[in-house]
């Protein structure tokens, strides 16, 4: 007759790979604690680009949607959840504004600016100026290199310090730090060399 | 001022820019950026580029307290149902089907579904292969076989009368497209489930032979869970995803069950062997063997490395492991393991 003597060992709060397991599994509890995890941050980032709660709510729907059926995308041997949510969250805003600013130049063939705040109004022209000069940040944002687009994730969404980013992503400080410049260079290029026409300013 | 200590300063501008950095670093940069106009117009256009980032003001909708997961959670799910709530004997099972059904989705359209996992089957046969593999139980509790029955003589040893049905039902499925396969095995897995004898620990308690194992039912729904979690394992290596293991809970009813059948299988007169199995939160160990005798050796694997041993995705002396004593006696534990062929 066997023995058994089962050591249930302490229980930390759950980690990604945890969490992933039970959403691979089909386990509904591990995606209702991935939205409290990280519901916050994935709209933040979502309402950062659209401007537009609407927008923000579409974005969310859209990626634990896909964080929950189509879960094996997700490799927490790769990386965080927290910074695949942020990054995934990001790319669907861009690509929510874009089809949003598409759908308005269907409506409006003749506009000339791209308008995407959802009822522009009089507002001043500096605004809507500035309304694409931040479409074309983010739209370069999200075409980084991905070890670049973490670091800027982690600093500028999650709030993060650069020392705290390096430890999350197991990389030297000093990575950290000249990868958030390096990034950051790269955005300040895009907005003197615009490379999407469809950000470009017609007229 | 040293150049050294310019261009350290300098490297925080970035980080200051996008506020990351700690207070002890603001605080030490603050006089730097005073005395150098270079830092000083650097961090004004960084500021700018992040102000643009930020987007006008007034819009902004930082709101740190989501609405309700209700409303947000409803598109996912939709896209895929959460496993079904069944007893705990039913959930390795439940769980497994979740995950293949997740991992058959990666496959769109036209996927790789002729790839090699296993044997000699690709995807497809080896879902067609879960499908004939699950009508056993399926059939004992009075669900209609998905495939045209195939001719086999009804004395036939199981074994024999197993690989043939796994071959007709092979057959079959080649002749008609991978969805339908999936199909057929994800409905009749969704039988098996909705059965009152998934829900009622109490209607899985009898002992019934399947597949040469005399089990409770309760048992054979854990069999068919780990069945399934290895095939998806399979698949998942051979299309270069990775298939996490059951979640502990889970794997941990398969283990028992695993180690209830190795025990049985050496018998009570074998040299006992202290087998410990350890993974996640949890360890367990086992005396197997004779009981009455000292302990001539010891094994430790780990959870996930004895479900594959057991599985045949190790042989005996590939799987990583830790022994001390009595080489043949924990061998012999090892050799029984791999040879119960529960695949």
């Amino acid at each position: 007759m066997p023995v058994e003597s089962t050591a249930e060992m302490s229980v930390g709060p759950p980690s990604d790979a945890e969490l992933h397991r039970r959403l691979v599994y089909g386990d509904e509890t591990a995606l209702a604690e991935a939205y409290t995890a990280y519901g916050a941050l994935v709209r933040r980032v979502a309402a950062r680009v659209t401007r537009s709660p609407g927008g923000a709510e579409d974005v969310a729907q859209e990626v634990f949607a896909q964080l929950w059926s189509r879960p094996y995308a997700f490799d927490p041997r790769r990386g965080s959840l927290r910074t695949w949510l942020s990054m995934l969250a990001h790319r669907r805003a861009v690509d929510w504004v874009r089809s949003e600013a598409r759908h308005h130049k269907d409506v409006r063939a003749d506009d000339s600016a791209l308008q995407t705040i959802p009822e522009p109004g009089p507002g001043p022209d500096e605004e809507v100026v500035d309304r694409e000069r931040s479409l074309l940040l983010h739209s370069a944002l999200a075409d980084l290199p991905q070890p670049q687009r973490e670091v800027v994730h982690l600093a500028y969404f999650a709030g993060r310090t650069y020392r705290q980013a390096a430890v999350e992503l197991g990389i030297p400080e000093g990575t950290a730090k000249t990868r958030l410049r390096t990034a950051l260079r790269t955005l300040a290029r895009s907005l003197a060399d615009p490379p999407d026409p469809a950000f470009g300013r017609g007229g | 001022m040293s150049t050294g200590h310019h261009d350290g300063m300098r490297d925080l501008l970035t980080a200051r820019a996008l506020g990351a950095l700690t207070p002890a670093e603001e605080t030490a940069l603050a006089p730097h950026l005073v005395s150098c106009e270079r830092c000083a117009a650097e961090a004004e256009r960084l500021r700018e580029t992040v102000r643009l980032l930020d987007g006008p003001p007034g819009a902004a909708m930082d709101d740190d307290t989501p609405p309700e997961s209700g409303g947000t959670l409803a598109l996912a799910l939709r896209t895929r149902p959460a496993a079904p709530r069944v007893a705990e004997h039913a959930a390795p099972y439940a769980a497994a089907v979740a995950g293949l059904q997740a991992l058959l989705e990666e496959l769109e359209g036209d996927g790789p579904w002729h790839t090699p996992v296993v044997h000699d089957w690709d995807v497809h046969d080896t879902v067609g292969h879960l499908l004939a593999a699950d009508e056993p139980l399926a059939r004992h509790l009075g669900i209609a076989p998905r495939v045209p029955p195939s001719c086999v003589a009804g004395d036939a040893p199981w074994e024999e009368a197993w690989n043939a049905r796994t071959a007709a039902v092979l057959a079959h499925e080649r002749r008609r497209p991978p969805r339908e396969t999936v199909a057929a095995w994800a409905a009749q897995a969704g039988d098996v489930l909705a059965a009152p004898e998934a829900a009622d620990p109490a209607r899985a308690a009898d002992v019934t032979s399947l597949m040469g194992l005399p089990l409770p039912l309760a048992d054979h729904f854990v069999v068919r869970g780990f069945e399934t979690w290895i095939h998806t394992d399979d698949i998942g290596r051979a299309l270069g995803l990775a298939v996490p293991p059951p979640p502990d809970p889970h794997l941990w009813q398969m283990v028992r069950l695993a180690v209830r059948i190795l025990g049985a299988a050496l018998g009570p007169d074998a040299p006992p062997v202290l087998f410990a199995v350890s993974g996640g939160d949890r360890d367990a160990q086992w005396v197997l063997g004779a009981e009455n005798e000292p302990v001539r050796g010891e094994l430790v694997l780990d959870s996930v490395d004895f479900c594959l041993l057991v599985g045949g995705r190790y042989a005996p002396d590939e799987v990583p492991r830790v022994t001390t004593g009595d080489r043949t006696a924990v061998g012999g534990v090892l050799d029984t393991a791999a040879s119960l062929a529960w695949l």
